[in-house]
């Protein structure tokens, strides 16, 4: 499958999941900022995406888990250089450079574009699940 | 009024389908509201479609509630969609088909087909008039820093009795 | 008790209307849901929602849905309805719907937010409680109460 037929199916998921229209899924769209996207869609984007492309997503392996409630991770509600070397070792898919100039934990959740679940899924299948 | 939207569970398959019904009637106020006679026109007494809705929701939460062995606090969360063609009226009979689509750690996701019968003593004969697909978070995993209490509210003696009396076994 | 979601109308206009909700201990189903942990259940928001957007087309049509009828217009499809806040006694409810789609099939769409504003001394930011979109229609039963 290449990037375009990827880009597509994430496309009608998220189309599915956020009640969208086609028109508003461009690669770099916010999935919060964006397309609305809440706790819960994030739960049923993985729903989604383990079944359009057959594939099982661990816990913490799409979008990130308990970094808020670590210390060496969070202080002053801002991300520490620790905690942002670890959110980019576990989750490669997704691009950092923005946030880590002003690394405030409540806007973690607005590095996740569209781009970023396509270079995902591009990665998993890559690597054969 | 109360809040409890089915009255029985006819069927339950662990992990993969439960079966619940509800029986609409005039003894239930909310319906003397909707509708009241106003403008000319009579009363119409309908079951809200947020009532079945809640009805499906309450079916569906049964089912990965038991399927987890109700340690969780099971709440909905989205509705992704519903669709209903029909009124439910007084004397109806609503059956609900709950089945369990994905569920993990935060939550679940089901579907519940929604089926309606006319008013009669004999057999019913149900017909679908919709579906509703919805998911559930597990409270304890997402609301960090919220505070709630500890035991399971969700799963209280409400359920108990309505499980008790469908003859499905539930934890004391 | 009364299956009444509307305390006030704010705002009322052809494509927008707002309205406002109390949620009290007071309201009988709160003992169940839950008891000991008091939360508004999720679709009382939604027919929050339902019963704001009746009073336009109640009074802004299409015609068919308008007037006493509007008052009548019914879920036909619930779209995308998020849950995001845990709404207990005390709480006033902001509900904002706005229309979207009149497609002069009989279905109107609208979308729908409803906001959660804490009794504090000093003003919160509201929270969002619920958003999604609902389409109504006109019942399908007919309107008597006699035997067929």
């Amino acid at each position: 499958m290449n990037r375009d037929e990827i880009f597509n199916k994430v496309r009608e998921v998220l189309v599915d999941a956020l009640a969208v229209d086609d028109d508003d899924v461009t690669p770099d769209a916010s999935l919060t900022r964006d397309l609305g996207a809440e706790s819960i869609d994030f739960l049923d984007i993985v729903f989604k995406l383990e079944q359009a492309f057959s594939f099982k997503i661990g816990q913490g392996e799409l979008f990130p888990e308990n970094v808020a409630q670590d210390p060496r991770y969070v202080q002053a509600g801002k991300v520490t250089p620790e905690g942002l070397a670890a959110l980019k070792a576990r989750l490669p898919h997704v691009d950092f450079a923005a946030f880590a100039a002003d690394p405030q934990l409540k806007k973690v959740a607005e590095v996740f574009t569209v781009d970023t679940l396509v270079n995902f899924v591009e990665r998993k299948l890559g690597a054969g699940r | 009024m109360r809040w409890m939207w089915i009255d029985r569970v006819i069927e339950l398959v662990p992990r993969q389908r439960l079966v619940a019904v509800k029986t609409v009637s005039l003894s239930e106020e909310h319906l003397h509201d909707h509708f009241p006679a106003h403008d000319g026109l009579p009363a119409l007494p309908i079951m809200p479609a947020s009532l079945i809705i809640e009805g499906a929701a309450q079916a569906a939460g049964i089912l990965v509630g038991h399927a987890e062995g109700f340690a969780e606090k099971v709440v909905l969360a989205k509705m992704n969609r519903a669709e209903l063609s029909r009124d439910a009226t007084p004397g109806c009979t609503l059956r609900y088909t709950a089945s369990l689509t994905q569920i993990d750690r935060a939550g679940a996701s089901a579907q519940v087909r929604v089926e309606l019968a006319q008013p009669a003593t004999g057999p019913m004969a149900f017909e679908t008039i919709g579906a509703v697909e919805l998911m559930f978070s597990h409270l304890d995993q997402n609301m960090a820093g919220v505070e709630f209490p500890a035991h399971n509210f969700v799963f209280g003696e409400n359920l108990r009795t309505i499980l008790r009396a469908s003859g499905v076994p539930c934890d004391p | 008790m009364k299956f009444d979601m509307v305390d006030r109308v704010l705002e009322l206009a052809p494509e927008r209307a707002v309205t406002l909700k109390q949620v009290t201990a007071a309201e009988e189903y709160l003992q169940d849901h839950f008891p000991g942990f008091p939360v508004l259940p999720g679709v009382l928001m939604l027919e929050a929602m339902v019963q704001a957007a009746r009073r336009m087309l109640e009074r802004f049509g299409p015609p068919g849905l308008s007037g006493p009828q509007g008052r009548r217009a019914v879920i036909a499809r619930v779209r995308a309805l998020k849950y995001g806040y845990l709404v207990k006694p005390g709480c006033t409810l902001r509900i904002e719907v706005a229309r979207l789609k009149d497609p002069g099939d009989g279905t109107v769409e609208f979308k729908g937010e409803v906001y959660a504003i804490e009794p504090r001394v000093a003003p919160a930011q509201p929270a969002i409680a619920a958003s999604g979109r609902i389409t109504l229609h006109a019942p399908a039963a007919s309107s008597t109460l006699a035997p067929p």
